[in-house]
């Protein structure tokens, strides 16, 4: 966001405020948004809550939801539980929300839905990854996920290793918290079942944020992978790249790396620029720039986005905000109200559009089961990053994944 | 002490009464407010223990609160615990770690003190952030159960409320009774020797007080009822994160503290209540809540260093003419 | 475990060490002279790393503009830092730590949001300069040349205070003015800029900390608030005050990272917080630290 576009939006919402933001909210739909807009996770909070901003624009303008409006009330949980579930609880009582999307982190997303369990509030996971949000003892009817989990990006990141046929010893390097271990215990599992040749010769765990890469990189180096399974995301794979590639970590292994952590996404390539270590297999939930057959919703989709972001290229990451409010639409429509048990028993099973494909919900699971797009990311001269080469979807099943 | 808070205007039993009443006279959300506001208004009162009463600079003090919540949560949802157990249980279990924390932290002063409390708070977290099996680590203990309250509901005039109004009960008698304790704790003979201490430490160890041991015992103490707030605040947000150890809460308890004046028994308290009001009123409104809360820190810390009670000390001073302001507490 | 491997982790915790130093540095100077414990410390650095890449985005691209943009951040950051301590810092010399470490962590709050008012809340990088792109090979080791330039700037930086402190004039009086304060100020001596110039300093080594960190990480909006508590804690293994205390605290802080993940692969999360404890258990007062009253 440009000094500009804060200004503006400065300036909206004193200009919200003094008019009285009551005025155009007398029986519009309410969706509550508490999302990380400060600290490291807003590089993911900002762009999702832009995407669920203008699904939420795109709704209004063709008249919104079975004749009322939506109005999205958004809060920067600050990537905190306690501040998530008091603003859930705030926009739930006292603000009298009608569904809740969003909350980022592996915390913040069971104590939001445990929250939204207890009030009987429609409640959409945009993007934690984590098994336990819809882990059998603590689902409910009430919460769904948009996202992936750490199952299907374990077992996609073994589909796509597993067709390396040379390779015989591999590493892992992950973040040494749940997401992390969950998403490398699952790869592993499929791994072992996809490739039995193969061995598991070193893993690496440096914390969330690790400022220095170095010790890990060249204690990993030593082991001599000839492949290695990564799960950096965001700014930590920025730094980890930076740090590995004049190490000789990526010729070492011939780029031989696959990282579930979405850095194929847009923004990671612009932040990299020209220090992407191109060759790496990655995945995104959005091939923004879509080599080979795009499908026409998406190019449309993204055309809208960047003129609604006034960016040059938008985000991979709005897509995930956006895809919340359409999934909470198609239910409502479904059931004909915004009633929270007609909603949630609407949602289970249903199917619904998104730019990139039709996802349904799983009726036991309340999974979206979403895979994502992997692809080799590669230089094209037309952009100053590299791209995504030919995205293929992959959402494997780890429980049914054999050879 | 200070008129205001002197006893002659019984304060602790009007905002007792006026405490009671919310859930009655205010909406859900406020019973919701009241709830955080007693949670933090005990948890500050403990650390002012240290801070204001001993002139010790706690930097750590989330660990006990986040000992206590977890203690208490793990009792009542992994292993099925009645709350009356679980709750003095949590106390103890952050009295525990205070007492030996404590142990070395109190061997040191001023900063190193504070930067040793800060590390083994981290180390705490650190620990919660990582032990699966049993904290949970990063993704917490969600759906902690409220206690079995139905018996409360034999209390005329509650047939309308839920469970969290009647928790919000709970926890205004239990905090009041914690802050009772630490009012009579801070007016007997051993917190009198605390004061001595922050005075003058020398001088304390110079009639043959022994110096560290009253620290350590203030340590304790002030860690025990950080662990009975803790346990009340996991129990109230439905679940235990690693969230709630992290550093960033030391600060904010500590701005409560200051804000509401810590040279004042009830300031830690009032700073809790405005803080969390003003928190929940301005973060409706802006993401920038984080640039309103330090500005309203720099215009306290140097318009008026002896927060909101001292501020409105030294004016109900000046209209009753008695005599000049109150003396500062100042280094 | 060979020599060569031995060696890379050796070099991999120096390159560690030298990172934390950076930033460490000027908040040691600042504690050392001033007596105040700096939290906003880290914003420093975060703007530094912000202003950095603004820099650089304005000369457009190009490797030589790197040293440029260090440059510019560096003294950016010097006077933001000058400006703070003049209008409001000074006001807080003798008060209780309580009130410095809060009056800090306010800017922390104000910083924050300000850089995410300018910037936004994307990550951004910045490349490395053209003439330390590639390695030296050392026994089988690729040691790049920006992690020796790293290792190199470290202890340049810490010579080069030590000996403004030790062999200048103006190092007497820093040195006096730690010491006594009112001393210094009845010999005639003006202490009040004294005091802005050593904030200044100390905020243009924050500045510069987060200038030179750009080329190898990425600048995130919370990179403030991630690394001060580190630093803090390498000044305080060290020894408050203790300028060659934080150099070699940081020294020691990287050799145990580097080899306690070999032992403890969860051990990074844990690492800086357990060496301190360990250290200030046996050592109260830190590495090269002396009782303070």
């Amino acid at each position: 966001m440009g000094r500009q576009a804060s200004l503006v939006a400065l300036c909206a919402w004193l200009a919200a405020f003094l008019a009285g933001a009551a005025a155009n909210a007398a029986d519009a739909i309410k969706i509550g948004f508490p999302i990380p807009l400060s600290g490291p996770t807003a590089v993911y909070g900002t762009p999702i809550l832009k995407g669920a901003e203008m699904a939420v624009s795109e709704i209004n303008a063709k008249g919104g939801v079975l004749g009322r409006k939506l109005e999205l009330l958004s809060r920067d949980s600050k990537a905190n539980a306690d501040e998530a579930v008091r603003l859930a609880r705030e926009l739930i009582i006292k603000d009298n929300v009608d569904f809740l999307i969003g909350t980022l982190t592996s915390a913040e997303a069971p104590a939001v839905s445990t929250i939204a369990k207890e009030n009987k509030i429609v409640f959409l996971s945009p993007s934690a990854k984590t098994m336990k949000l819809t882990a059998p003892e603590n689902l409910h009817p009430y919460i769904f996920r948009i996202a992936s989990n750490t199952d299907i990006e374990g077992a996609a990141g073994a589909q796509v290793m597993a067709g390396w046929k040379d390779i015989k010893r591999v590493a892992t390097i992950a973040p040494d918290y749940a997401y992390g271990h969950d998403a490398i215990g699952t790869y592993i599992q499929t791994m072992k079942k996809l490739r039995p040749d193969v061995e598991i010769v070193d893993q690496q765990w440096p914390k969330l944020g690790e400022p220095d890469f170095t010790a890990f990189i060249t204690a990993q180096m030593s082991k001599k992978p000839d492949a290695v399974y990564c799960d950096f995301f965001g700014g930590d794979f920025v730094t980890l790249a930076k740090q590995a590639a004049p190490l000789g970590y990526f010729k070492a292994i011939n780029n031989r790396l696959a990282d579930g952590g979405e850095v194929g996404v847009i923004d990671e390539a612009i932040a990299l620029g020209n220090d992407y270590p191109l060759g790496i297999w990655t995945d995104t939930y959005d091939p923004v720039i879509w080599t080979g057959k795009e499908p026409a919703e998406h190019k449309a989709f993204e055309e809208r986005l960047r003129a609604f972001m006034k960016t040059d290229y938008g985000s991979g990451w709005a897509i995930m905000g956006y895809n919340g409010v359409t999934a909470l639409v198609a239910g409502i429509i479904k059931a004909g109200g915004t009633d929270s048990d007609k909603v949630a028993a609407a949602l289970a099973g249903l199917t619904f559009d998104t730019p990139t494909g039709k996802l349904t919900f799983n009726a036991k699971t309340h999974e979206s089961e979403s895979g994502e797009f992997w692809g080799e990311m590669v230089k094209d001269p037309k952009y100053p990053f590299a791209i995504i080469k030919d995205p293929v979807y992959r959402n494997p099943d780890p429980r049914t994944e054999t050879n | 002490m200070s008129r205001l808070s002197s006893d002659r205007i019984p304060w602790a039993l009007i905002v007792f009464v006026i405490g009671l009443s919310v859930p009655w006279v205010g909406s859900r959300y406020d019973t919701f407010l009241a709830t955080q506001i007693a949670i933090y208004a005990l948890f500050a009162l403990s650390l002012n223990l240290l801070l204001g009463m001993t002139g010790l600079v706690s930097f750590g003090h989330v660990a006990y609160f986040g000992i206590g919540a977890y203690v208490c949560g793990i009792l009542m949802k992994t292993l099925g615990v009645p709350f009356i157990v679980a709750f003095p249980a949590a106390g103890l279990g952050a009295g525990a770690f205070a007492l030996v924390f404590g142990y070395f932290c109190v061997r040191l002063t001023k900063i190193y003190f504070a930067m040793l409390t800060l590390a083994f708070s981290q180390i705490v977290w650190a620990v919660c952030f990582k032990w699966n099996t049993v904290t949970g680590g990063d993704q917490g203990l969600p759906e902690v159960p409220f206690p079995d309250l139905g018996w409360m509901s034999a209390i005329p005039g509650t047939g309308h409320f839920r469970i969290s109004e009647y928790f919000y009960l709970l926890t205004l008698i239990l905090v009041m009774l914690c802050v009772a304790a630490l009012r009579r704790i801070g007016q007997s003979p051993f917190g009198r020797v605390l004061t001595t201490i922050r005075e003058n430490p020398e001088r304390a160890a110079f009639i043959g007080v022994n110096v560290r041991g009253y620290e350590l015992a203030a340590f304790t103490v002030a860690g025990v009822f950080a662990g009975f707030s803790g346990a009340l605040f996991g129990i109230f947000n439905r679940g235990v994160f690693a969230d709630y150890v992290f550093w960033s809460k030391s600060a904010d308890v500590m701005i409560m503290a200051i804000l509401g004046g810590m040279n004042h028994f009830w300031g830690p308290a009032i700073g809790a209540a405005v803080l969390t009001l003003l928190n929940q009123q301005i973060t409706s409104y802006t993401e920038y809540w984080p640039f309103v809360l330090g500005t309203i820190l720099v215009v306290l810390l140097f318009a008026f260093p002896g927060g909101i009670l001292g501020a409105l000390d030294a004016g109900w001073t000046r209209l009753t003419h008695r005599r000049g302001l109150p003396t500062q507490r100042n280094a | 475990m060979n020599l060569s491997f031995l060696f890379s982790q050796f070099m991999g915790g120096l390159t560690a060490a030298m990172f934390l130093f950076l930033i460490a540095s000027g908040l040691s100077l600042i504690f050392g002279v001033l007596r105040v414990l700096n939290f906003a410390h880290g914003s420093f650095y975060m703007l530094g790393a912000y202003l950095a890449w603004q820099i650089v985005h304005w000369l457009a691209l190009g490797g030589a503009n790197f040293w440029l943009a260090t440059i510019g951040a560096a003294a950016g950051i010097a006077i933001l830092g000058g400006i703070i301590e003049r209008l409001l810092f000074r006001f807080l010399y003798g008060r209780e730590e309580l009130y410095q470490l809060l009056f800090t962590y306010a800017l922390v709050l104000i910083l924050g949001d300000a850089a995410k008012f300018t910037w936004g809340t994307q990550q951004l990088s910045v490349s490395r300069p053209a003439i330390l792109n590639g390695g030296v090979e050392v026994l089988a080791t690729t040691v790049p040349y920006y992690n020796l330039f790293i290792i190199a700037v470290g202890p340049l930086i810490a010579l080069g205070v030590w000996l403004m402190l030790t062999r200048t004039p103006l190092g007497r009086m820093v040195r006096a003015a730690a010491l006594d304060r009112e001393m210094l100020s009845a010999l005639g001596a003006n202490v009040g800029w004294l005091y802005t110039g050593m904030f200044m300093l100390s905020a243009a080594l924050a500045g510069l900390a987060g200038a030179l960190v750009t080329p190898i990480q990425s600048i995130v909006p919370g990179m403030d608030v991630e690394i001060i508590v580190q630093a803090f804690i390498v000044v305080v293994i060290g020894g408050l005050g203790s300028f060659w205390g934080t150099f070699w605290g940081s020294v020691l802080y990287g050799q145990v990272l580097s080899f306690g993940i070999l032992i403890f692969p969860g051990f990074s999360l844990f690492s800086v917080f357990a060496l301190m404890a360990v250290i200030l258990i046996i050592r109260p007062w830190g590495l090269f630290g002396r009782p303070i009253r």
